[in-house]
């Protein structure tokens, strides 16, 4: 299993992609922070770093299937699938490879937004708990969208038309509480409720308030296990139906 | 050993390998002829534990590959049609790669590698990344990967494919070498490469085996039916007739007629092939009839591979299989 995480690894670390997706990352993350600077309130001289996050959590849709999209596919077009599926090394321990993998080159891209925190409390004053909690929050939400990323990678061997497909995904998933507040929707209250169980953003609302509620962590970490069981039954059930 | 029973492999409603069994010792060669999309690449799939059967057993050394495959695959290295290559990697990243994934103790992975890389002359190559390579290096390094950690059973799915003259020759040297400490499973649609390197073959089209065996023995079995061909100067009637009447000459199938009054016939025989023929000198010369050229034609891997994959299976059953082919045997006993 180290073999397959560290090979995912050379494969970001040793091309320019990790870097130029964490580039990306914090050019987002310093322009919102500069926005948000920029509408400080004059009074009381207060910016919110839960704002920025929640304006990332939007740029997520674009940043994490770029990420995500070769997970698999890559696999499948060059034939190195076989390589991996005829060793001696489980599909469940292949797909948890690859998922800790993809959330190390999040964990450094997450990294660096650190430094405008740090900067901001050398300045001023940062309310800590709320800061930890809201990164917890957005780690979460990333390593969520990083499975449902590798799911969808593990359904073609497209990797562009992976890209494309989690970027649907993951719009649908961001904006599933938004839907659900619509009239159309308002008027089944009970598919209303099961939508709005599926939100990600009230969730994360708790989070980046300072709150960390066993709920949400629960919904964030069953996901995860749900996206990643997914991704085993994927690709066993393309082993099966090969032809 | 390698117990492969009654494997079965369905894409949706077609069936790909049907009902299929044979084994494969503890080393030797076992070659794999099948015109393409017989199911050669299927099976071998099926036995690396690639794909999974949809009927049947596979049983590596009595381990069955659907209910361990953990265990089971330690025992094999694969070598697919395509190489499994990353082409992003160096060579010697790769080797790393595929040393760890295999599970080789770390104190013993660099010799490891620098064994296999120093069977398939690839040293020279190994800080190169793999999309610079070309195709037979490419195929070399996916060789590499197979026989690395010394895997019990080594299968090779077409490894000389896309390989110039002299890396075939050396693909093979490396096969046969590989016999010592390895079986060897071994594709192939090209049949002097089968009938040099192998100890056994087994013939497949259509999902279907159509027999398994030695080469001798197959060969053997269509030598009954030789074909011997002489060239005489003289009497047509008069040589037509010599001829027919020498023991074990079943019938005179063709007689061309050539330049300077020579006649070419083209005969069946039934019996001693090198008895016929001395019989049938004997008879001629006797006869005052100039014999210009005289030669059996031994049927060879090429003729018994052609003659099985058209035939229809009626049988699974080599023993059966064989009678099929060459009823003549059955009847001498």
């Amino acid at each position: 299993m180290f073999s397959i995480y560290k090979k995912e690894l050379q494969s970001f670390f040793y091309t320019p992609f990790a870097y130029a997706i964490t580039a990306l990352f914090l050019l987002l993350f310093t322009y919102m922070f500069n926005v948000s600077i920029g509408n400080i309130e004059q009074s009381t001289f207060q910016f919110s770093f839960t704002e920025i996050f929640y304006n990332v959590i939007f740029y997520f849709i674009f940043l994490i299937p770029i990420m995500t999209m070769r997970t698999f596919a890559d696999e499948r077009k060059f034939g190195t699938e076989v390589l991996l599926m005829t060793s001696p090394i489980s599909v469940l321990k292949i797909v948890l490879a690859k998922f800790l993998a993809n959330i190390t080159v999040f964990a450094f891209m997450i990294i660096g937004s650190g430094l405008f925190p740090i900067v901001t409390a050398m300045n001023g004053e940062v309310v800590v708990s709320q800061l930890v909690c809201a990164y917890i929050g957005f780690f979460c939400w990333g390593a969520m969208y990083i499975a449902l990323g590798m799911l969808v990678s593990s359904f073609t061997e497209s990797s562009i038309l992976a890209g494309i497909l989690g970027e649907l995904a993951m719009f649908i998933f961001l904006f599933i509480d938004d839907f659900s507040q619509t009239e159309f929707i308002a008027q089944y209250p009970k598919l209303q409720s099961v939508m709005y169980a599926f939100a990600a953003q009230p969730r994360f609302a708790y989070f980046s308030q300072g709150f960390i509620r066993l709920s949400d962590l629960v919904f964030f970490i069953s996901a995860i296990v749900v996206l990643l069981a997914w991704n085993f039954v994927s690709i066993e059930r393309r082993r099966w139906n090969r032809g | 050993m390698i117990n492969i029973e009654n494997l079965t492999k369905f894409y949706g409603n077609n069936r790909a390998v049907n009902n299929i069994s044979f084994t494969i010792n503890d080393n030797e060669i076992l070659g794999f002829l099948g015109p393409n999309g017989a199911g050669k690449s299927t099976t071998m799939n099926m036995i690396a534990g690639y794909l999974p059967m949809s009927g049947g057993t596979v049983k590596i050394c009595g381990t069955d590959i659907s209910k361990d495959p953990v265990k089971a695959k330690r025992k094999i290295g694969y070598l697919p049609q395509d190489p499994p290559v990353y082409p992003d990697m160096r060579v010697k990243e790769y080797m790393a790669f595929c040393a760890g994934l295999k599970k080789i103790p770390r104190s013993q992975r660099k010799d490891e590698i620098q064994r296999v890389m120093e069977l398939l002359k690839i040293t020279d190559v190994k800080d190169k990344l793999i999309k610079n390579l070309s195709g037979g290096y490419k195929r070399r390094v996916g060789f590499a990967q197979a026989i690395l950690g010394n895997p019990e059973f080594v299968i090779l799915d077409e490894p000389t494919v896309g390989l110039d003259p002299n890396q075939v020759i050396e693909v093979r040297n490396i096969i046969r070498e590989l016999k010592k400490s390895h079986s060897v499973i071994f594709s192939s649609h090209i049949l002097s490469e089968v009938s040099e390197v192998c100890d056994r073959v087994v013939i497949i089209n259509k999902g279907d085996i159509r027999a398994v065996d030695t080469i001798e023995n197959l060969e053997r079995s269509f030598g009954k039916s030789l074909v011997l061909h002489i060239k005489v100067k003289g009497s047509k009637t008069k040589s037509a007739s010599i001829i027919e009447m020498t023991k074990g000459v079943k019938e005179i199938t063709s007689i061309d007629e050539e330049e300077g009054g020579m006649f070419s016939f083209t005969t069946q025989l039934d019996g001693d092939a090198e008895e016929i023929r001395r019989e049938m000198m004997s008879e001629l010369i006797k006869n005052k009839v100039d014999i210009a050229e005289i030669y059996t034609e031994k049927p060879n891997l090429e003729n018994v591979f052609i003659e099985l994959i058209n035939r229809p299976v009626r049988s699974n059953r080599m023993e059966e299989l064989l009678n099929d082919v060459v009823p003549e045997e059955k009847e001498e006993k």
